[in-house]
Order: C-alpha cells, then structure tokens, then sequence
C-alpha cells in the first residue's frame, strides 16, 4: 500500500449546513478513512433546558433545528402536556400538523436547492427558493417570524387561522406539483446527475438499521418505517397518507424519496386545510402558561422530523423547572455512520453522499 | 450504447427547456434598500411600551428567556429596559403580559454601531 495522505474537509465547507470537520484519510484520490470531528455548534440547549421554566425554555426549542422549528416545539411541548395531562383540541392538532407538514415541505425544498447546487448546478437552487418563499411568507403572516416561530403553546395554539390564509396555502398546493415536475425534468433524468449518485454512498438494509438511521434516509434503503404511520400520534391516524420507499438505498434512492414525499406533504396539507376549513372549534385548551403547574414525571415524544426521528424526552420532579430534556434527533445517527458508508468512494463523492443524508449540523451538537 | 448517448441527449434538451421558461417568470425578490417588503401584522420587531397601563407585575421578566427586559418601579412610575443584545424577538413578554403593556412594532433595522444603543430604557421621558 502506499503512502496515505490525511486532509481536513471542513470546519468550514460551503456544503455542510453549519460546521462539521471531516479528517478524511486518502490513499490517491480513495478514501481510507474518514473520522468526524462534531461540537463545534455546541449551544448547551440540553443544559439550559434546566435554569428555565417551561415557558421560558419553549422559544429555544425551535433553534434545535432551525430549517424545522415546529417539529421542535410540537416534541417539548407534547411532552410537557403529557406530564400535566392537558387535552388539547383537535382544532388545534389539525393545525399543529398543518405547520409541521407545511414545514417538512420547506426544508425538503432547500436540501434540493442546496444538495443540487453542491453537485454543481445552480438554477435549481432558484427555483427552490423561490417556491419556498410563499410557505415562507404564510409563516410570518401566522406567526410573526419566518423561521424561530414560538407559535405552539401549552394546551393549542397561539392564534388562530383565517379563511384567507387557507386559501392561499390550497392556492400553493395546486400550482406546485407542477414547478415539482419541472424540478425532475431538469434533474431526474440528468447525465451528470445520475453518473454522480447512481450506485453511490450505498446505505445497506443492515448498515441502516444497525446505526439506528431513521427518517426518509432509511425508507430509501427499504425499510418502511415512519412514526407517523407508525404511531399515528397527533391525528396522523385520521389522514389518507403513504410514505414513500425505494429499495436501491444509494444517492439517487434517497434524492427520489424526498421528491415523492414533497408530493405527499402537499396531500396531506390539503387534507389538513379541508378538515380546518369545515370545521370550528377551540385552538387552545385553558392553560395558565406562566404558572404552569407540572406534576412529577417523565415522558418521550416520538416525532417524524424531515431528518428522522426526534425524541424529546422531558423528566420532572415536580418544581418549574424541567428535571431534565433530552434531545434525539435523526442527524446525529447520519453523522456516526459516515465514515462507512464514505469508506473506498473516491474524494469528490463526499458531499455528493453527505449532502444527500441532508444533515442539519446544530441538530448533531444541541 | 447508442440509446444511452439519445437519452441523455433528450433528458439535456428537456433541462435545457424548463430551464429556458423560467427565465420568463416575474422576479420574486425584493431589491432591499431601495425597496421595503412588506412586513405582516404580527411580525416582532422592536418593543413598544405604555406605561400607563403597565401594572409592574413583572411577569414579562419571569417568561423572557435570555433576561433582556427589566422592569424599574419607583412609585407610580414604571419604566422597561429592554436589551437587545440578549433579546431573541421571541415575543414572550409581549404575548403573557396581562394588561398589553408591551407591543411589538414592525420596525426591524436595529443594527447599530454604539453598544449603548442596544440598551433601550422606554417609558421615561413622558413621566417626568
């Protein structure tokens, strides 16, 4: 064998969202071994969860994962209202998961922008952005932010949503499909394209379920698993949905499982907007936020995040204070298993396969 | 061989198509400076303050996250400090205060280069 040489990728690589560094091992232009080197986003969100109150540790939830801020919310905040077993309405269930599905769409849409842009083409990343802005926008007009929300509360939601605003959400669901075929017209079927993902970074049924991988990156190697089928939690129960999968589990199986679950993601949104729009109802359970009274215990949410799992677990002794919060998220499981599934690719491969894992780096530290 | 070298052909000319239409599609961004967007009702900008009908309950201090907002009661007169090098605009104080005291506007250019001036003291000056 001859002389291998190390190199960093990395701390700061315009491909990774945030900062990972990679010591990759090279013999010629192959990969021997590469070691990640992660904490560099550290914020101790575990730890701060313990000098707060509920209600002050509630708007630093959404900065967990920050290209999905209700996914965040809706795990602590199931959790807190499990502890103090507050019913929450259906109304406002329905509009927990029209945010959160509306949510999974815009950070599927920028992993397209930004994973096409580092295999180098870049008018997809326009047009991905483009046609983020207006889920955007109904974020703000909602909200009042467009990515750091603090809109569910304990026990519902904090305002309700008008006629208009639905509207304009089915208005968006019926030109999308569209722009989405127009997407795989210029990418699907690319030469390029496909040289660089078919047959790459293959994530085997066996390497998947050994390193725990959840999320649309295990249905691209065939394991039909998602939580929200699974568990039916929230009132997935209630909806007509089936999660996309394919069997190839290479690069181009995960890119295919991202676009198909876009589609469903606009399926379940009109599901979601036709039962809000025929039907009223309370949006918030009558819950004293400020003094809220937790009793001991523990609890685990299990949430389909778009990177995979999400566990937020939420123990409490009684006080103000969580005892303690505990953070899964699918990322973090994405990260350990590179090293094998980047091992014998050539160097240029790399972001090709970890942009296609979509990581999101400040979920991997917390 | 020969039909690989056609597909991929085709699928080049199809890209090359879609692309070609959206360069006909309007604009969607917003030149900054010159041009403003439109910011919506609820959006959380910078705080607003009536110390009229603030009662100094100090609620928005127990719910505020980062301990950017104090409240200094002397008397009657109450006045709010908000630090904006702490403050994350989640809007805590502004949903859980009982009377509404605090509001949030929609002005959003805060940047600044004094240090001092992201320590903003409000209802102040109509008191005295």
């Amino acid at each position: 064998m001859t002389e291998t040489m190390k190199i960093n990728i990395g701390p700061q690589h315009p491909s990774t969202h945030g900062v990972l560094r990679l010591v990759t091992e090279l013999d010629g232009e192959d990969i021997v071994s590469v070691t990640p080197v992660i904490g560099y986003l550290h914020r101790g969100l575990e730890k701060s969860a313990e000098s707060r109150t509920y209600l002050q540790y509630l708007p630093m939830v959404d900065r967990v994962d920050y290209l999905s801020g209700f996914f965040n919310s809706y795990a602590y905040i199931t959790a807190v209202e499990n502890i103090c077993n507050i019913d929450v309405p259906k109304r406002a269930e329905y509009i927990r998961v029209l945010c959160m599905e509306m949510n999974r769409m815009t950070s599927h849409l920028l992993w397209f922008g930004t994973y096409i842009l580092d295999l180098g083409a870049t008018s997809p990343l326009f047009y991905s952005f483009r046609d983020r802005e207006p889920l955007m926008s109904l974020f703000e007009e909602l909200t009042g932010q467009r990515m750091m929300y603090n809109y569910f509360t304990f026990g519902g939601v904090r305002f309700d949503v008008t006629k208009e605003w639905l509207d304009k959400i089915l208005k968006y669901t019926d030109e999308m499909p569209a722009k989405l075929d127009d997407y795989e017209k210029i990418i699907t079927s690319n030469p390029i394209f496909l040289t660089r993902t078919k047959n790459k970074g293959i994530l085997s049924k066996n390497t998947a379920l050994k390193y725990s991988i959840t999320g649309p990156c295990l249905r691209a190697s065939g394991v039909n698993l998602d939580f929200r089928k699974k568990f039916g939690y929230s009132i997935y129960n209630e909806l007509d949905f089936e999660p996309p999968v394919e069997t190839d589990g290479d690069t181009f199986a995960r890119y295919k499982v991202r676009i198909a679950e876009m589609r469903m993601c606009l399926s379940v949104i009109r599901q979601c907007v036709d039962y809000l729009k025929n039907n009223s109802g309370e949006i918030s359970a009558k819950v004293n936020s400020v003094a809220l009274k937790v009793p001991e215990g523990e609890y685990t949410t299990y949430v389909e995040s778009p990177r995979g799992l999400l566990n937020c677990y939420v123990k409490s002794d009684g006080t103000n204070k969580p005892y303690r919060v505990k953070w899964r998220t699918g990322s973090f499981y994405l990260v350990q298993m590179l090293p094998e599934i980047l091992k014998g690719h050539s160097m240029h491969d790399i972001m090709a396969i970890f942009g296609s894992l979509d990581v999101i780096l400040p979920e991997v530290d917390r | 061989m020969m039909r690989d070298i056609l597909f991929h052909i085709k699928s080049l000319i199809a890209g090359h198509f879609t692309v070609f239409k959206h360069s006909f599609k309007p604009a969607v961004t917003v030149e900054y400076p010159d041009e403003k967007p439109i910011i919506p009702d609820r959006f959380r900008g910078k705080h607003t303050f009536d110390e009229n009908a603030c009662i100094g309950c100090k609620t928005c201090m127990r719910v505020c996250p980062a301990s950017a907002v104090e409240i200094f009661k002397d008397g009657n007169k109450k006045t709010i400090l908000f630090d904006y090098k702490k403050c994350i605009f989640c809007g805590n104080c502004k949903y859980y205060c009982p009377k509404s005291a605090i509001g949030m506007s929609k002005q959003y250019e805060l940047a600044t280069d004094k240090v001092e001036d992201l320590k903003i003291e409000m209802g102040k000056k109509d008191n005295e």
